[in-house]
C-alpha cells in the first residue's frame, strides 16, 4: 500500500510490523545457525545420516544448549524490561531488587545440599523459585503493610537483600565441601550448558505463558512506566498490575537462572538498546527484547565456545565483558535529572 | 447545565495533620473552577480524592450523579482526567506516544484507531505541541512538557478535567493560552478544575474561585464578583489588594 494513502492506524500497524522483522530474523537465525558453531566442525552430511558423533553433538548438546540460551535470554530480557517499567528506571533489573540474588541463594542451597533432580527437572529450579518468592514476599510484604510501594525504597531494599544473599551464599559455599563449592562457583558465573528436553520443555512452557500474559498488558506497562497516578487516571488498576508484574517477572528470572546461573546484563543491555533504537512503546519493546535477548545470549554462548578452544568461556562471562563497559557508557549518557 | 461533581464533607489526614476537615463543593458542566489556597491547604489532595487516587477518611464524591466508588476504574477514567504536577521522564517516550496514552480508557485495540489519532492530533494542535510530536519527552523544555501533558488530558476527552498547576513552567503567553484552552473546553460542556497560584489568571479566565483554608472550602466566589469581598485575599497575604480593570474585571495587585 502507498505510504501516503495510509491512514494513521494503518501506518502505525505497518511500522510495527517492519520493526519486528529484525528481532524475529535475529532469533530465528540464532536458532538455525548457532548450533553449528563450536570448537569442532560438524558435518551436515553426517548429521543428516544420524552418524556419531556429529549427530549426537548437534542434537543432544548444541541444539538444547542454543534453545536454552534463546528461551532463558528472552525471559531475562523480558523480565528486565518489565522491572524497568515498574520501577521507572531504565537501568533497573530484577538484580537491583534482589530477586535474582534470592533465586541464586535458593539454587546454591540446593546445590550445597546435593539435590540434583526432582521429577526429571533440575532441583535448582525449585530452589531458585523458592528463593525468588522468599525475597519477593519479604520486600513487597514489608511495603504493602504500609500500603505503598516506593520505587526508590524498593531499590534501596534491593541493595540490602543483595548483600545478605551474597553473604549467605559465601557461608553455604564454605560448608559445602570441595566439589560442591566448585559447582557453586561455576554456577554463579552463569553459563548455558546442554540440558534435558524435559527441563527445556517445562521452562519453555512457563516462559511462553508468562510472556503472553505480560505482552497482553503492554498498553498498561506504557502507562505505568510514566507514573502510578498517570496510569490510575487512565483506568489501570495499579496495585493489581504491579502484583502481576512482580510475580511474573520473578518466575521468569527464577526459572531461567535456575538452569543458567545468574546471567545479569542481558536484562539491561537489550531493553536499553531496543528502547533507543526501535521503540520505548511496550507493544513493540516487549516482543523485541524477548527475541533480541534470546539471540544475544545464544550468540554469547556460541562466542564462548569458539574463542579459546578446547576450553569454553561461560556465556555469563562473555556477556559481563560486553555488559560491564556498556553499563558504564549508559550511565554516562544519563542526564543528571535521571540519576535520582 | 447539569451537576457533574458533588463533593460532600471530605475528611483526610496525613498522620496527625488534618488536611481536609470538611470540604464540600458542587460544580456544574460548563464551569471552569480555580482551586486556590496557600501551600499545604489541601488543593492537590482534593484533586487526588476526586480522581480516585486517595480514599478520604470520611465524606463522599459523586461524579455525574453517581457515587465515585460505584464507577469502575475504566468508567471513571472515561469521565475524569487528571493532569499531575510533573511526570517522570526517564523512559524515552515521544510526545505523541504520551498524548496517545490519553486514549487508553476508550479503546481495547492493540494500536490506536484513526479516530484516536484524530483526537491526539487535535489535542496537540490546540496546545501548540504538534510540531514536537516526534521529540523525546525528556528532551523538551519544562513548558513544552507541560503542554504535552495537557494535550494528553484533552485527548482523554473526559467530562471532568482536574489540572494540578497546569500553567507551571509556561511563559506568560503560554499561560494565557493554556487557560484560554481550558475555558473553551468548559464552554463545550465540560467541567475544568485547575489548581493555581496565579490569582489574576484565575480571576480573568475562570468562572468560580474556590478558596481552600483550614481544611474547608472557605470561600466560593463567582470570579466576576471576587472584588466585592476582600476578606478571602487576606488568607494569602496582608499585602494583597483587589480592584477592577478598566473593563470591570477583578484584578489583584500587591503592595
Amino acid at each position: 500500500m502507498d505510504l501516503v494513502s495510509m491512514t494513521p492506524h494503518e501506518h502505525t500497524t505497518a511500522a510495527a510490523g517492519r520493526n519486528l522483522i529484525l528481532p524475529a530474523c535475529a532469533f530465528i537465525a540464532s536458532a538455525v545457525f548457532l548450533p553449528w558453531v563450536g570448537a569442532g566442525p560438524i558435518s551436515v552430511a553426517r548429521v543428516l545420516h544420524h552418524q556419531s558423533p556429529d549427530y549426537e553433538i548437534l542434537v543432544q548438546l548444541r541444539i538444547t544448549r542454543t534453545l536454552l540460551a534463546l528461551v532463558a535470554g528472552g525471559a531475562l530480557s523480558l523480565a528486565g524490561a518489565l522491572f524497568q517499567a515498574m520501577l521507572r528506571d531504565a537501568l533497573a533489573t530484577p538484580y537491583t531488587l534482589g530477586i535474582s540474588a534470592g533465586a541464586s541463594l535458593g539454587a546454591v542451597a540446593v546445590i550445597a545440599a546435593g539435590w540434583q533432580m526432582v521429577w526429571g527437572i533440575p532441583a535448582t529450579w525449585f530452589g531458585a523459585l523458592a528463593g525468588a518468592f522468599a525475597v519477593l514476599t519479604l520486600v513487597l510484604g514489608g511495603f504493602s503493610r504500609r500500603r505503598e510501594i516506593s520505587a526508590f525504597s524498593l531499590l534501596l531494599t534491593g541493595i540490602a537483600v543483595n548483600s545478605v544473599c551474597a553473604a549467605c551464599i559465601i557461608i553455604l559455599g564454605g560448608y559445602a565441601g570441595m566439589s560442591r563449592t566448585f559447582s557453586i562457583a561455576r554456577w554463579l558465573i552463569g553459563s548455558v550448558d546442554s540440558t534435558s528436553f524435559t527441563s527445556l520443555g517445562v521452562l519453555s512452557v512457563v516462559v511462553l505463558v508468562l510472556a503472553v500474559l505480560i505482552l497482553s498488558q503492554a498498553r498498561s506497562w506504557n502507562l505505568l512506566a510514566v507514573g502510578d497516578q498517570w496510569a490510575a487516571s487512565r483506568g489501570v488498576h495499579v496495585p493489581a498490575l504491579l502484583r502481576t508484574g512482580y510475580l511474573a517477572g520473578s518466575v521468569l528470572v527464577a526459572g531461567a537462572i535456575a538452569l543458567t546461573g545468574p546471567i545479569g546484563f542481558v536484562g539491561l543491555i537489550v531493553p536499553h538498546l531496543v528502547r533507543s533504537k526501535i521503540s520505548p512503546d511496550h507493544r513493540l519493546l516487549l516482543p523485541s527484547v524477548f527475541l533480541f535477548g534470546g539471540a544475544l545470549l545464544a550468540a554469547c554462548d556460541a562466542v564462548g565456545r569458539i574463542v579459546l578452544p578446547p576450553a569454553e568461556i561461560p556465556a555469563g562471562a562473555v556477556l559481563a565483558l560486553i555488559g560491564g563497559p556498556y553499563l558504564v557508557w549508559a550511565i554516562r549518557q544519563r542526564r543528571p535529572s535521571e540519576e535520582m | 447545565m447539569s451537576t457533574l461533581l458533588e463533593v460532600a464533607n471530605l475528611q483526610i489526614s496525613y498522620g496527625r495533620r488534618i488536611v481536609l476537615r470538611s470540604a464540600t463543593l458542587t460544580a456544574q458542566s460548563g464551569e471552569f473552577l480555580a482551586l486556590v489556597g496557600v501551600n499545604g491547604a489541601g488543593k492537590s489532595t482534593l484533586l487526588d480524592i476526586i480522581a480516585g487516587f486517595r480514599k478520604p477518611a470520611a465524606g463522599s464524591v459523586a461524579i455525574a450523579g453517581r457515587n465515585q466508588r460505584d464507577w469502575n476504574l475504566r468508567e471513571l477514567s472515561q469521565r475524569v482526567s487528571h493532569l499531575p504536577q510533573a511526570v517522570h521522564a526517564d523512559l524515552p517516550y515521544t510526545a505523541e506516544q504520551l498524548v496517545a496514552m490519553g486514549r487508553y480508557p476508550h479503546t481495547d485495540r492493540w494500536f490506536e484507531s484513526d479516530e484516536d489519532h484524530s483526537f491526539i492530533r487535535e489535542a496537540m494542535k490546540r496546545t501548540h505541541c504538534w510540531e514536537h510530536r516526534h521529540r523525546n519527552f525528556g528532551s523538551l523544555s519544562g513548558g513544552e512538557r507541560q503542554r504535552v501533558l495537557l494535550a494528553a488530558c484533552l485527548a482523554q476527552n473526559a467530562s471532568i478535567l482536574l489540572l494540578d498547576e497546569p500553567s507551571t513552567f509556561l511563559d506568560i503567553e503560554q499561560q494565557l493560552h493554556c487557560f484560554t484552552v481550558l475555558r473553551e473546553e468548559a464552554k463545550t460542556g465540560k467541567l475544568c478544575i485547575a489548581v493555581t497560584h496565579d490569582l489574576n489568571l484565575a480571576l480573568t479566565h475562570c468562572s468560580r474561585v474556590i478558596v481552600l483554608a483550614d481544611g474547608i472550602v472557605a470561600y466560593d466566589l463567582p470570579a466576576s464578583k471576587a472584588h466585592e469581598e476582600e476578606a478571602w485575599l487576606q488568607l494569602f497575604s496582608s499585602r494583597l489588594r483587589i480592584g477592577t480593570t478598566p473593563a470591570g474585571a477583578p484584578w489583584i495587585w500587591y503592595q
